[in-house]
């Protein structure tokens, strides 16, 4: 039998949470194939599935209709299997603070049934700059040296796939780009499939070989960055006025493809912005401009082009809450 | 199996030793009661000690009951155990590795028993300085442990298993209160069953704490040992395993 070619197969996968009248449909169809040794991106807003497919695929929550299957076996049937090849990182450090650092390696060995862990721990103290803080306790750590140790973890039984859910919620901007060179480096030393979820633009198109872009349950386009981007034909103007534009103005001008509202602003989209904005700005009494921005063809874009709408938007105060549940739950 | 297995139980009795707060609870609860309790008959007529401790010795008889009652908080410590797993994500930790369910429980059930047996040194030592004089064999001594011992899982293996699927903090408050006080007042840990209403003698005939608290009395007063009482306590220990096993298999939620 040929070695499966992905990493992770998903066939109309479909997570329900609650009855069918009163639930959730937090996956819907889902459909997806992971090539084996890529970082494959999940991008999508607070509450769009990308942690509950985690969960399903990782055995924490069950299927309710539809297959999965991770490193070959079935999530369903051969979930014993799907976990002993598997690597988890939180999107909160998840250490046992008690312990030392080589207790926390010692206790992951053991829970995957290895004899041999200690040469493999040390490697991954040295490779994550850990080695002289090994018998320290984590509680003393600082949230970058948490993050590599969790990461660390996760590559002690040497796993296939490794999950990596929003790896970088809640760190500052150094930790952050810290963080996207070790996954980075994971990925090209340890020869591991890396499934991360984020809804940090820059970090899906910095990070990700492929990426699919997740809303509501549902996938609605997948891709590299590349392509994604090239979805989107030309750029998009945001301007923000104090008076409704004349908008059926605006869409005769030439280049100009799509005019539309979105909250206090319109939604410009024009084949080049450098060529048009002129003409545009022209149309509108000066006074009354209150701001404009111009974005080039992004995962942003794609998202705005695909939904209506910019990830994050309606949902600020619910990342904030998930962001300082998670720091509580970091610094306990 | 084992490796999980123990790696989990490691961790329980490791962190036990590490948080010198739990320690000083497990340690100091039934002192007090020994302490509190015990005294609270120093200075009654002999008659009166002897109509309800079968002996001269209050405290001689107090401290079997004391030992059998305090294994009920044990439960409670390793629910609580579990549930602060859960909500602080580590129970996801483990549950993403090819552990199984039944084996967390029997971590979490053997390692509070265990845990539980700490006091078992200190209580002795303390009665000892509080008056009371111990003449076991090796096989007494080991078969008193023992009992405790299987207490201390049954009753942990309850705990668990009603809070399997639980990750509310009071939960384990509000089930020790519902199942801590008929068990330890319906038994004979702190008072001979003689006086009871009948109904108190019925729950008092099953409960496993009496038939702790009289295996442990027998010991220490030197009365006929009711071994029986050892096999009732292991088939308690080994249902409610059962139970808790196919319970937190079933049952066991991590958020």
């Amino acid at each position: 039998m040929s070695a499966p070619s992905y990493a992770i197969e998903v066939r109309q996968l479909s997570k329900r949470y609650g009855s069918v009248s009163k639930g959730v449909l937090a996956l819907d169809h889902v459909t997806l194939a992971i090539p084996k040794g890529t970082v494959f991106g999940l991008l999508g807003p607070n509450g769009a599935g990308k942690t509950t497919l985690i969960k399903v695929l990782t055995g924490i929550s069950d299927i309710t209709s539809g297959d999965a299957s991770v490193a070959g076996f079935d999530v369903r049937t051969q979930s014993a299997s799907v976990r002993a090849r598997i690597g988890w990182v939180a999107a909160e450090v998840i250490l046992d603070d008690d312990f030392t650092a080589r207790e926390n390696l010692w206790l992951q060995a053991k829970l995957q049934g290895l004899t041999n862990w200690e040469p493999r721990a040390d490697l991954l103290l040295n490779y994550f700059s850990l080695a002289d803080r090994a018998n320290d306790k984590v509680s003393k750590f600082s949230t970058g040296m948490r993050k590599k140790l969790e990461i660390a973890l996760a590559l002690l039984h040497q796993p296939e796939v490794i999950f990596m859910d929003e790896p970088t919620i809640g760190l500052d901007v150094s930790t952050r780009r810290m963080l996207w060179d070790i996954v980075t480096g994971v990925h090209r030393e340890f020869a591991v499939t890396v499934l991360l979820t984020t809804h940090y633009i820059e970090e899906a198109d910095a990070l990700c070989d492929r990426v699919a872009i997740i809303d509501q349950g549902r996938v609605i386009a997948e891709g590299t960055p590349s392509e994604l981007k090239a979805r989107v034909k030309g750029d998009t103007i945001s301007l923000e006025t104090s008076r409704e534009i004349d908008a059926p103005r605006v869409a005769a001008l030439a280049g100009v493809q799509e005019v539309r509202p979105q909250g206090n602003e319109w939604m410009i989209r024009v084949t080049s912005a450098e060529a048009t904005l002129p003409l545009i700005l022209s149309c509108v009494p000066t006074e009354t401009v209150r701001r404009v921005s111009v974005e080039k063809p992004s995962l942003e874009t794609v998202f705005l082009d695909l939904t209506g709408r910019r990830i994050g938007q309606d949902e600020p105060m619910r990342d904030i809450r998930k962001f300082y549940a998670q720091m509580r739950q970091a610094r306990r | 199996m084992i490796s999980q297995f123990w790696g989990l139980y490691l961790r329980e009795i490791l962190r036990t030793f590490r948080n010198p707060f739990v320690l000083l609870v497990t340690v100091v609860q039934p002192f007090m009661w020994l302490a509190f309790f015990g005294s609270s008959f120093a200075n009654a007529p002999p008659a009166v000690i002897q109509a309800f401790a079968e002996g001269n010795s209050y405290l001689a008889f107090l401290l079997p009951g004391t030992l059998s009652t305090s294994m009920l908080s044990v439960g409670m410590f390793g629910s609580m155990s579990t549930i602060q797993d859960k909500r602080f994500g580590f129970m996801k930790r483990i549950l993403i590795t090819p552990t199984s369910k039944g084996v967390i429980f029997l971590s979490k059930a053997l390692g509070s028993a265990s845990r539980g047996l700490v006091q078992f040194p200190i209580m002795v030592v303390a009665a000892t300085v509080f008056g009371v004089s111990f003449h076991l064999t090796a096989v007494e001594w080991l078969a008193w442990v023992g009992g405790l011992f299987c207490l201390a899982i049954g009753f942990s293996s309850l705990f668990l298993a009603v809070t399997a699927s639980s990750t509310d903090w009071q939960t384990p408050g509000v089930v020790s209160n519902f199942i801590t006080m008929p068990l330890m007042f319906a038994s004979t840990a702190l008072f001979g069953g003689q006086y009871f209403p009948s109904w108190m003698k019925a729950i008092s005939s099953v409960n496993p704490i009496t038939f702790s608290a009289l295996l442990g009395r027998s010991f220490v007063l030197g009365t006929a040992v009711p071994w029986v009482n050892f096999g009732y306590l292991a088939a308690f220990a080994a249902a409610m395993l059962g139970v808790g096993w196919f319970v937190s298999a079933r049952w066991l939620k991590v958020e």
